[in-house]
């Protein structure tokens, strides 16, 4: 997995996070977008979530915004009058 | 627009086509949407993406996946013909979105924050807010956050439909969320939802760190 694009120095300014924490929040984007992880990788992911609450409450924080942009998919329907120009010119083709 | 000769697809494939390509219609106007940002352009962008699709329908894999590649179609359409005609997006600010942490943002607004259903300010936003701050984001942040968060696809379809390797798909999309959080809390902070940055949050959140570590 090419991680190297989204690494960053943990001593910058205005990093609050400990290396420990950031490490799982990165892998965190992965577990939440369903993405193939190592048993033992989710097995530490979800140790970490268990015992740090900030994590978790970070975790929680994306997970919900996802689901605030799931939501706008289901708002927008093709219009009918589309959906039929396409089946003529598809008929015409 | 695809060039005009009559399409050579046997009677089973076009009827596939109708069959399998025209259920993804809702799902790819969302996304036109969201690319376009205005329904006329949308409209476009779908009829030339089903049109190019179907000229093209007989070398698809059949048994492949059907609606990332009407996606990688619709892409590249918008790319090669939409992008030009548009203006480009309104900037936001790239130089420091790495650094925005949301969470850190709600604890210094509230240091009692913590998730439950009932607590997320960001509901209270209303949709057009969503869309707005979404629309507002540069082109390729734009994409790989439509093409995640709303549409759902991985970072390896993403690759495919994006043309670029899976590491710079997970940067854009990193950047991209990051981008838009920044940019869903100006709007409620604009909105009078939250004061950020408050010094009591602000001294709140040092006396906590002071005391963890």
């Amino acid at each position: 997995m090419p991680a190297g694009e989204r690494k960053r120095e943990s001593n910058e300014p205005g990093c609050r996070l400990k290396d420990e924490c950031r490490e799982v929040l990165e892998r965190t984007y992965l577990f939440l977008d369903g993405e193939l992880l190592s048993v033992s990788e989710r097995v530490e992911i979800e140790g970490h979530l268990e015992e740090c609450r900030p994590c978790l409450e970070r975790y929680g924080l994306e997970q919900e915004l996802q689901s605030l942009l799931a939501k706008v998919k289901k708002k927008h329907v093709c219009p009918e009058g589309l959906r039929s120009k396409i089946l003529n010119l598809l008929d015409q083709t | 627009m695809a060039d005009a000769s009559p399409v050579e697809l046997t009677d089973v494939d076009k009827q596939r086509f109708r069959d399998e390509a025209i259920p993804l219609l809702d799902s790819l106007y969302a996304a036109a949407l969201r690319m376009t940002r205005n329904p006329a352009d949308a409209e476009d962008l779908i009829q030339e993406t089903m049109l190019r699709a179907y000229r093209a329908f007989d070398r698809f894999e059949q048994g492949t996946n059907i609606r990332a590649w009407l996606f990688r179609i619709m892409t590249n359409a918008y790319i090669n013909t939409y992008r030009k005609r548009q203006r480009e997006p309104v900037k936001v600010p790239q130089d420091d979105v790495e650094e925005f942490d949301l969470y850190q943002e709600l604890k210094n607004h509230d240091p009692q924050f913590s998730i439950t259903p009932e607590t997320i300010v960001l509901d209270s936003l209303f949709e057009a807010d969503i869309l707005t701050a979404i629309d507002e984001l540069p082109e390729q942040f734009r994409l790989a956050v439509v093409l995640s968060d709303i549409e759902g696809f991985t970072y390896a379809e993403m690759a495919e439909i994006m043309g670029v390797p899976m590491g710079t798909v997970m940067s854009r999309l990193h950047r991209g969320r990051k981008a838009l959080q920044k940019r869903l809390w100006h709007l409620a902070s604009e909105k009078g939802i939250v004061k950020p940055g408050n010094k009591a949050g602000d001294d709140a959140r040092r006396r906590a760190e002071a005391g963890e570590q």
